[in-house]
C-alpha cells in the first residue's frame, strides 16, 4: 500500500515542478454566434489549446481572455453545439466565431476521473450521455422509465405496471450471481441508494409465507424518487473499462446524473404543467360461459347462472378500469448574479393514479443548486434535494391467500358478479381458499409507502497554481443522501380475505432508514505545453452506508385500528447493516499529437469493512488510448479508434461469517448453526474489460456511427454454491468461477433531412447484444439464490460451459405412464431450454421538427428471451382460460413433461410519442402579459403500443423485482398501463 | 486569499486524515458460529434448544402432516393460488425441484447436523464442566434425536432410501437403501438406550427440556423417562424393518413387541386409557418472538369425505372432523376438515404428539397381528376401541386384524404424521383398488424423490439408485 501511495506523491510532485516558465501574456476579444442563425450564444467555454487559460462567453456572447504572445489557437465549446478550434495570429484580437448546433450530440464532455473529464471527441470509452431535454421528451413517473430506449447496451425492463416504479437496470449484461447487480447511482458526485425495500405486502399475500415482506413484495428499486426534471444530464459509464475508478461498486456500471446549474447569462423561471391519464393496455382472455353446464363441467357451481344479468363479466375491466387524472407541475428558476453566486431553484408536485380505485403515487420535491465564487480561486457548490413520496401499489403478483385479482378472475366463473352493490356492500368472492374479493380488496386495503429523502452535496474547488502553462487546484466532494421509506400495510378484519384468518385483521407498519454518505478529495494537475497537456489526478475517497429496516406486524387488529401495538399477536424483525469504505487513487492523462493521441493510466486502491480482511487494499487499475485518425476517407469529419481496458470489484454484501440461527421454544433461545456457512477470507469479485471501438463522423457532422466490442469477466465470484442437504448446510460462500461476457453495441446517429426552411429530421438507432457465459465454476451446477417456482415451470441454473442466463426447466419425458396420460417423475427429462436473455435489442429513436412543430418518437425493440409465464397456469388449471381448447391442451401437454409455461418475451414497443407545437412569440406574449420568452405545447404517450406473441399481461415483467438472474418469472402482474400526457411549457 | 488557502489547505488534511478511519464493522444482527466456543451448560441449553427447536421445525404443514394425508388420501389441499398441491400429489409426482418434493430431507439433516455438533462438542468440553453419567445422559439424549430424524427421512423417502451423515461435516455421503437405513437407525437407537442407561435413570439431563417434554405424563427431563421414548421408537422402528415389503424381516416382530411393551410398561390391553395420551409433543406459540403456531391450523385443508363416511356409529373421534365451507377445485370438492385445521388461536397453540402411548398400543397391535399373536392384537385394539365408545372387536386373520387397525390408527392418529400412509405402504394397499380414483390419472405415490438440490450437489439430475 505505501508504494502505492508514494509512487502516486511521485507522480504528483513530477508533475507539478517540471512545469515551464511563465511567458508573457496578451489579451484576446471575441464573440461567439449561433452558425446559420448569427444569435449570441452565452455560457460558451473558450480555452487557448495547450494552456489553462480559459473563460466563458456573456449574455451577448462576448469574451475577453488571457493568451500567450504569439499565435494561438482557441478552442470553442458549448452543451448543444459542436466543439470548434481558432486560429488567433499574434497581436491585438478581436474575433467572432460561429458554432454549429451538435444535433446528434457529437461533443460532450465524458467523465473519466473523480474530478476530470476529456471531450467525447477524444474519449476511449464508448460512454452514453442523455441530456436532459432528451431524457423528459415524454413525461415518466420515475428516472429508470425515462432512460428505457436511450442506452445502448442497457435493458432496462419494468417489473410490473403498478404506479411508482419498480423498474431494472442491467448494463453490458449479468456480471454476478450474488453479489450486488444494479449500476452505481451517483448525483452531483455523491452515490446515491437503489435499495428495494419490502413493505410487507407478503403478510397478507402469503406469496413466501411468514408475517414479513419479501422479495415477491413487488418492491421499488428507490432511484424512483430522483426528480428527472432536474437533470442536466446523465452519463452511462457501462462496465469497468469506464468505472474502475468506483472500485468495488463499479462492476455493474455507474449511471452518473448531473444536476441543473445556474450559468451566466440563463436567468430565467420555466413552468411546465401536465396533465394525463392512462388505460389498461392489455388484458388475459378470460373465459365468457355461455351455459349453467358449460359453468357445471368446469367444476363450478352454476346457481344463479340464469338469474345472472351479466353473464360475462370483464373483470379485469371492472377492476382496472380506472382513468386516473394524472398531474405534474414543474417550477424551476435558474440563474447567476454579478457577485458570483449561480443559482438553480426547482419544485415539483406529481400525481399518478394507479388502473385500480385507491392505487396511485405522488411525489413532491424541491431543489436548491447553489454555487459562489471566493475571489479567483475558491469555488465553493452547495446542491440539496427534498423528496417527498407516497405510492399505494395495492396487490399484485404472487400470493398464497387468493387475494390477488388475477388469482380470483381465475377461479371465478364469469356470470357472479363481485363488484360493488347499490347498498355498498361487496358479495363474497366464490374463490378459493377464502371469499376474498378484490373489489372489496381494493376499497378496503391500504398500502401507503411514504418516502422522506434528503440528498445533499457539497464541493469545493481551491486553485492552488493557475497559470499560462499549469494548473493545480484540490476538490473536496462531499455527499449525503438519507432517507426514511415508511411502509403500512392495513388490511382490516372486516376484509373476506382476512376471516379465515386465526386473528383476523392485520397492520404491517415498516420503517427503514438508509444513510449513505461520501467524502473524497482529489488533486488534479494539468501541465499544458504546445506538445502535449498531462493531467494527474490524485486523491482519496470514502463511503459508508447504515442500513436499519424494521418490520412490526400484527395480526387481530380491530377494523379502523391502525396502531400495530393493540394487535392480539405481534411479529417483529430488524435487520441492520454498517459498511466502510476507503479508497486511494491515481490517474494520469495525457494529450498529445496535436491532440489525437489520448492516454489514460490510474489505479484505484480501495478496502472495506465487507471484506474478509477488511484492512486489505485491492487494486483496480485502468488503462485506455484513443487515436484520431489524421488521413480520413472521404466524406470523413473524423475518425477514432480507441481501446480502453478497466478492472473493477463488486464487493461480497453477505457470507464473511457463519452465524447461529436462533430459535425459540417456550420463550427459552437456542441456537444452531445456520445451514449457510461463511468465508472469513471472503474478496469481492474482479472484472476486467477489454473495450475497443471506432467513432465514426461523416457529412459535416449529419452522420455518426459508433460500433463497440467489449469482452468483460468477472472471476472470483462469489457463489453461494449449494452444499449437499444431507451435509446439515445447505449453502457455502465462496469465491470462485469465472463469467465472460461478450457484447456488441452499435449506435447510428444521423440527421438524414435539414433544409433551409426549418425542416429537420434527426434519426438515432442503438443495437446491443451481448451472451455471457459460466467458464469456470468449481462446484456443481446449482440453481441460484434468486426466487423460482421450480424446474418443471423454468428456473435459471449456473452451470460451467452454459449461458450465465440459460433456462432450465423439465421439458420432455423418457416414456409416459401406462395409459399414456403423464409423465412418472424419475422419467421428465430436466434439460437446458433457451436463453432468458433477448438475443439483442434495439432502439429506434426520430425527432421532425418543422418549423414550430414538433414530432419524436422512440420504439423499443428486444428481440428474443424467454419467459416463464405462471399466469396462464391459473387460468388453465382454473378452466378459466378463454381458449378452452388450448387450455386442456397444455394441461395435458403438461402432465405428459413438456413446460408449456414457457414463452418468447421479445417484444417491439412504443415507449415514447411526442408532438409538440411552439406557440408564436405573439401569442406565447399576448398570454403571458409580455413576460414569456417561449412557450410550447405537447401532446405525448408512453407504452402506447406493443406487439409481442407473448400471452401474457406483459413481457417485461419479474415476480421477485429486480434480481440478477431468473428475473423471467411471470405470475399473476399489475397490468401494463399506456400513458398520454398533455404539456404546456413555458420560460419566463 | 491567504485565509481562503488555510481554510482549503486545512480542508484537504481533515479529509486525508479521515482516510485513516478503520474499516472494520463488526456483524451486528446475529452471533456468529465462534462465538459459542467449547460445551459448557451454558452453551448445551443454547445447543440442545435449538436441536429441538429445529426438529419442531421439521414436523411442517406439508411434506409431515399435509403429503403423507394426501397420499393417504386422507387430506386434500385446495389451494387455487398453488395448483402443485393437488397437480405433484393426486394427480402427478412430487416434483424434486419444487415443495412438493424436496421436504422432508433439509431440515432432518440440519437437526442432525446440530446434534452432531453437540456430541463433538462435548468430546472437546472442560474436563470438569460435566460428570461422565451427565455425559452419557447427552449422548444417549442427542443419539435418540438423530435417529428420530433419519427416521423421518426414511419414512419419506421410503425405497428411493437416504444418506447417513458422518462427522465429516461436508461429505456427501451415499444414498442408502431403506434396510441399511432402518438397520443404522436400530442400531443408533439401541446405542443411545446404552448410553442412557449408563448414565443411569436417576440422572436428569443437564439442560431444561420444552414443556412438551414434561408435561404431558411423563417428565421425559428423567433419563429413566426418556429410556421409555427411545424404547418405543425403537420398537416402532423395528416394527417397520420386520414388514419392509423389500427386505421382511419376521423376526424382528417379537422383538418390536417386547420393546414396545417396555416403553408402555403394561401388557397387551393393560395400558389404561389415561396413559394414551403420554408422550413427548411439539408445543406452538404463535405469536411474539416465538412466533411458532401449530401447522396443523390451514384452512385450505380438507378431509376426503370418506373419512366421514368410513367412521362407525358412535365412535366419538367423530369429533375430530368438522364440517366447514366447501372447497372446490382441480376437480376435488371437500366441506369436512380436521377439528384442528381451523385457524384459531386455540389451535394454533395446539400441541402435537411425537409419539404417544396410542400409538404404540396400535404399532404393539400390528406387531402382535403379523406374529399370529391375534388374542393379544384383539386386546390392544379393543384397549383403542372401546375408549372411543366403540363395541370390541375381534378378527383370525392378518388381512382382517390389518383392517380393523387401520381404522384406529385412521381416527385416532388423524394428523399426527404419516404413520397412514406408512402402514397402507407395508400392507400394499396404497393403491387404486383400495381406494377409489380422485383424479383422472391418479398415481399412487409412496416416496418423496431426493431433492433437487442435493442431487445437485451430486452431479445428478435423477434419483440414484441407492445401495444396500
Amino acid at each position: 500500500m505505501n508504494r502505492i501511495r508514494s509512487s502516486v506523491f511521485s507522480l504528483l510532485m513530477l508533475a507539478v515542478f517540471s512545469a515551464s516558465a511563465f511567458a508573457q501574456t496578451r489579451r484576446i476579444s471575441g464573440r461567439v454566434t449561433v452558425e446559420g442563425s448569427g444569435e449570441p450564444l452565452n455560457a460558451a467555454s473558450v480555452t487557448v489549446v495547450g494552456t489553462t487559460f480559459g473563460t466563458y462567453t456573456d449574455d451577448q456572447g462576448r469574451f475577453t481572455l488571457n493568451a500567450p504572445d504569439g499565435p494561438v489557437t482557441l478552442r470553442l465549446r458549448r452543451i448543444g453545439y459542436i466543439q470548434k478550434t481558432f486560429p488567433v495570429s499574434a497581436g491585438p484580437a478581436d474575433v467572432n466565431i460561429g458554432l454549429a448546433r451538435d444535433i446528434l450530440q457529437l461533443e460532450t464532455q465524458v467523465v473519466t476521473g473523480t474530478a476530470t473529464t476529456v471531450s467525447s471527441v477524444n474519449a476511449a470509452n464508448a460512454v452514453t450521455v442523455i441530456s436532459g431535454e432528451r431524457l423528459n421528451k415524454v413525461p415518466a413517473q420515475t428516472i429508470d422509465y425515462a432512460l428505457q430506449g436511450k442506452v445502448p447496451g442497457a435493458i432496462i425492463t419494468q417489473n410490473s405496471g403498478a404506479p411508482g416504479g419498480g423498474v431494472q437496470i442491467q448494463l453490458r449484461g449479468v456480471s454476478t450471481i450474488n453479489a450486488s447487480f444494479q449500476p452505481l447511482y451517483v448525483i452531483d458526485g455523491a452515490i446515491v441508494d437503489n435499495s428495494q425495500i419490502a413493505n410487507g405486502v407478503n403478510a397478507i399475500t402469503q406469496a413466501a409465507g411468514g408475517n414479513f415482506g419479501s422479495s415477491q413484495d413487488q418492491r421499488v428499486n428507490r432511484s424512483a424518487d430522483l426528480n428527472p426534471n432536474d437533470i442536466e444530464s446523465i452519463q452511462v459509464l457501462k462496465g469497468p473499462s469506464a468505472s474502475s475508478i468506483y472500485g468495488s461498486r463499479g462492476t455493474n456500471g455507474v449511471i452518473i446524473i448531473t444536476t441543473k446549474q445556474g450559468q451566466v447569462g440563463q436567468n430565467s423561471l420555466d413552468l411546465t404543467q401536465r396533465f394525463g391519464t392512462a388505460r389498461i393496455s392489455n388484458k388475459i382472455a378470460i373465459r365468457c360461459f355461455s351455459s349453467g353446464a358449460e359453468v357445471d363441467a368446469a367444476g363450478f357451481d352454476s346457481t344463479g347462472f340464469g338469474a345472472a344479468t351479466n353473464k360475462c363479466h370483464d373483470y379485469q375491466q371492472e377492476l382496472y378500469g380506472q382513468h386516473p387524472f394524472n398531474y405534474q407541475t414543474i417550477a424551476s428558476l435558474r440563474g447567476a448574479t454579478a457577485g458570483g453566486t449561480n443559482y438553480y431553484l426547482s419544485g415539483l408536485v406529481q400525481h399518478d393514479g394507479g388502473l385500480v380505485l385507491n392505487d396511485n403515487y405522488n411525489k413532491q420535491s424541491i431543489r436548491a443548486n447553489v454555487g459562489q465564487k471566493f475571489g479567483g480561486r475558491l469555488n465553493l457548490r452547495a446542491n440539496s434535494e427534498l423528496i417527498h413520496s407516497l405510492t399505494e401499489r395495492g396487490i399484485s403478483g404472487n400470493d398464497n391467500t387468493g387475494i390477488n385479482p388475477y388469482t380470483n378472475f381465475s377461479q371465478t366463473p364469469s356470470f357472479l358478479d363481485l363488484t360493488r352493490q347499490p347498498d355498498g356492500s361487496f358479495p363474497k368472492g366464490l374463490a378459493v381458499n377464502n371469499t376474498s374479493n378484490p373489489f372489496q380488496n381494493a376499497v378496503l386495503i391500504k398500502t401507503p409507502e411514504d418516502v422522506f429523502r434528503m440528498l445533499g452535496s457539497g464541493s469545493a474547488v481551491y486553485d492552488f497554481i493557475s497559470t499560462d502553462r499549469q494548473k493545480l487546484d484540490f476538490t473536496l466532494n462531499g455527499g449525503v443522501d438519507s432517507y426514511s421509506d415508511h411502509t403500512r400495510i392495513i388490511s382490516p378484519a372486516t376484509a373476506y380475505v382476512e376471516q379465515v384468518n386465526a386473528n383476523p385483521g392485520t397492520i404491517v407498519v415498516g420503517d427503514a432508514n438508509i444513510l449513505n454518505a461520501t467524502l473524497g478529495g482529489v488533486f488534479r494537475h494539468q501541465l499544458s505545453a504546445s506538445a502535449f497537456t498531462a493531467t494527474t489526478s490524485a486523491g482519496f475517497g470514502q463511503v459508508r452506508r447504515n442500513a436499519d429496516v424494521v418490520q412490526n406486524t400484527g395480526r387481530g387488529v380491530f377494523p379502523g385500528v391502525t396502531n400495530v401495538s393493540t394487535a392480539t399477536q405481534i411479529f417483529t424483525t430488524e435487520s441492520q447493516d454498517i459498511v466502510k469504505s476507503n479508497s486511494l487513487f491515481g490517474q494520469e492523462e495525457f494529450l498529445t499529437l496535436s491532440e489525437r493521441l489520448f492516454l489514460t493510466a490510474g489505479v484505484t486502491a480501495e478496502r472495506t469493512s465487507n471484506n474478509g480482511d477488511a484492512q486489505k487494499y485491492y487494486a483496480y487499475p485502468k488503462f485506455s488510448a484513443s487515436y484520431r485518425f489524421p488521413f480520413l476517407p472521404p466524406k470523413t469529419d473524423e475518425l477514432k479508434f480507441r481501446l480502453a481496458y478497466g478492472r473493477a470489484g463488486n464487493q461480497p454484501l453477505s457470507g464473511k461469517y457463519t452465524f447461529l440461527t436462533n430459535i425459540i421454544i417456550d420463550g427459552r433461545t437456542g441456537y444452531r448453526s445456520s445451514t449457510a456457512v461463511g468465508l472469513p477470507g471472503i474478496k469481492p469479485e474482479t472484472t476486467s474489460e477489454l473495450e475497443g471501438g471506432l467513432d465514426w463522423t461523416m457529412f459535416s457532422g449529419r452522420a455518426r456511427l459508433s460500433a463497440t466490442q467489449f469482452r468483460k469477466q468477472t472471476d472470483d465470484l462469489l457463489l453461494t454454491a449449494a452444499l449437499a442437504p444431507s451435509t446439515g448446510f445447505a449453502s457455502q460462500t465462496i469465491n470462485g468461477g469465472q463469467l465472460v461476457t461478450h457484447g456488441t453495441e452499435l449506435e447510428l446517429g444521423m440527421t438524414p433531412i435539414r433544409t433551409n426552411g426549418g425542416f429537420e429530421w434527426v434519426s438515432n438507432t442503438t443495437y446491443s447484444s451481448n451472451k455471457g457465459k459460466v467458464t469456470q465454476l468449481p462446484v456443481p451446477g446449482f440453481i441460484p439464490a434468486s426466487g423460482s417456482f421450480g424446474s418443471r415451470f423454468g428456473n435459471a441454473f449456473i452451470k460451467q460451459g452454459q449461458l450465465i442466463t440459460v433456462l432450465q426447466a423439465v421439458n420432455g419425458c423418457t416414456a409416459l405412464n401406462a395409459a399414456g396420460t403423464a409423465c412418472p417423475s424419475a422419467n421428465r427429462i430436466l434439460t437446458f431450454v433457451g436463453n432468458a436473455s433477448p438475443d439483442y435489442e434495439m432502439g429506434f429513436s426520430n425527432d421532425l421538427n418543422f418549423g414550430s412543430f414538433h414530432f419524436s418518437s422512440l420504439v423499443d425493440w428486444r428481440k428474443g428471451g424467454l419467459g416463464v409465464n405462471l399466469t396462464n397456469d391459473y387460468f388453465v388449471g382454473g378452466g378459466t382460460l378463454a381458449d378452452t381448447a388450448r387450455a386442456r391442451k397444455m394441461l395435458s401437454d403438461f402432465a405428459k413433461g413438456t413446460d408449456v409455461w414457457l414463452e418468447n418475451s421479445g417484444f417491439v414497443k412504443i415507449r415514447e410519442l411526442t408532438l409538440g407545437y411552439d406557440l408564436p412569440s405573439s401569442m406565447s406574449s399576448m398570454l403571458f402579459h409580455g413576460h414569456a420568452q417561449n412557450a410550447r405545447i405537447e401532446l405525448s404517450g408512453r407504452n402506447l403500443k406493443t406487439w409481442t406473441k407473448y400471452t401474457g399481461l406483459d413481457p417485461e415483467v419479474s415476480n421477485f423485482g429486480n434480481q440478477p438472474l431468473g428475473r423471467f418469472q411471470d405470475v399473476t402482474p399489475y397490468p401494463p398501463s399506456r400513458q398520454w400526457y398533455l404539456t404546456v411549457n413555458t420560460t419566463f | 486569499m491567504k485565509r481562503y488557502s488555510t481554510v482549503a489547505l486545512a480542508l484537504a488534511v481533515a479529509a486525508t486524515a479521515a482516510c485513516k478511519d478503520n474499516p472494520v464493522a463488526n456483524p451486528i444482527d446475529n452471533p456468529t458460529a465462534d462465538a459459542l466456543g467449547g460445551l459448557t451448560h451454558a452453551t448445551l441449553q443454547l445447543l440442545a434448544t435449538g436441536v429441538l427447536g429445529q426438529d419442531r421445525a421439521n414436523a411442517d404443514a406439508f411434506s409431515y402432516l399435509g403429503e403423507p394425508g394426501i397420499w393417504a388420501r386422507n387430506v386434500y389441499r385446495i389451494d387455487a393460488s398453488e395448483p402443485r398441491f393437488v397437480q405433484e400429489t393426486l394427480g402427478g409426482n412430487p416434483d424434486p425441484g419444487s415443495f412438493s418434493g424436496s421436504g422432508a430431507w433439509n431440515g432432518y439433516y440440519t437437526a442432525i447436523r446440530a446434534s452432531n455438533t453437540v456430541l463433538l462438542a462435548l468430546d472437546k468440553a472442560p474436563p470438569a464442566e460435566f460428570t461422565p453419567a451427565e455425559a452419557s445422559a447427552i449422548r444417549g439424549f442427542f443419539r435418540t434425536v438423530k435417529a428420530l430424524e433419519e427416521w423421518r427421512v426414511i419414512e419419506m423417502h421410503d425405497s428411493v432410501g437416504a444418506t447417513i451423515q458422518t462427522d465429516d461435516q461436508y461429505a456427501v455421503n451415499p444414498i442408502r437403501c431403506k434396510p441399511a437405513i432402518l438397520a443404522y437407525v436400530a442400531a443408533l437407537l439401541d446405542s443411545a438406550n446404552a448410553d442412557l442407561t449408563t448414565a443411569g435413570g436417576a440422572t436428569t439431563f443437564p439442560f431444561a427440556l420444552p414443556s412438551g417434554f414434561t408435561s404431558f405424563g411423563r417428565n421425559y427431563s428423567s433419563v429413566a423417562n426418556f429410556i421409555l421414548f427411545n424404547r418405543g421408537l425403537k420398537g416402532k422402528v423395528d416394527y417397520y424393518r420386520a414388514i419392509d415389503r423389500t427386505n421382511p424381516t419376521p423376526a424382528l416382530f417379537a422383538t418390536a413387541i417386547a420393546e414396545l411393551t417396555t416403553a408402555l410398561g403394561a401388557g397387551p390391553g393393560a395400558v389404561p386409557p389415561s396413559q394414551f395420551s403420554w408422550g413427548p409433543y411439539y408445543t406452538f406459540v404463535a405469536g411474539g418472538s416465538e412466533n411458532t403456531p401449530n401447522v396443523i391450523s390451514d384452512s385450505k385443508v380438507r378431509l376426503n369425505p370418506l373419512v366421514l363416511d368410513s367412521i362407525q356409529a358412535g365412535d366419538t373421534r367423530r369429533s375430530k372432523i368438522v364440517t366447514t365451507t366447501t372447497l372446490t377445485g382441480f376437480g376435488l370438492s371437500s366441506s369436512i376438515t380436521y377439528s384442528g385445521a381451523t385457524a384459531t388461536t386455540a389451535n394454533q397453540n395446539a400441541p402435537l404428539g411425537i409419539l404417544r402411548d396410542e400409538e404404540l398400543v396400535l404399532l404393539r397391535a400390528q406387531a402382535e397381528i403379523e406374529a399370529g399373536q391375534f388374542a393379544n392384537a384383539i386386546l390392544d385394539v379393543n384397549d383403542v376401541r372401546t375408549n372411543y365408545g366403540l363395541p370390541a372387536t375381534t378378527f383370525a386373520t392378518v388381512a382382517d386384524g390389518r383392517n380393523a387397525v387401520l381404522y384406529e390408527k385412521r381416527y385416532s392418529l388423524l394428523f399426527e404424521g404419516p404413520q397412514r400412509a406408512d402402514d397402507l405402504r407395508e400392507y400394499g394397499m396404497l393403491n387404486a383398488t383400495y381406494h377409489r380414483p380422485e383424479t383422472a390419472t391418479d398415481p399412487f405415490n409412496a416416496a418423496l424423490p431426493i431433492p433437487r438440490g442435493e442431487l445437485n450437489a451430486r452431479n445428478l439430475t435423477v434419483n440414484p439408485a441407492c445401495t444396500p
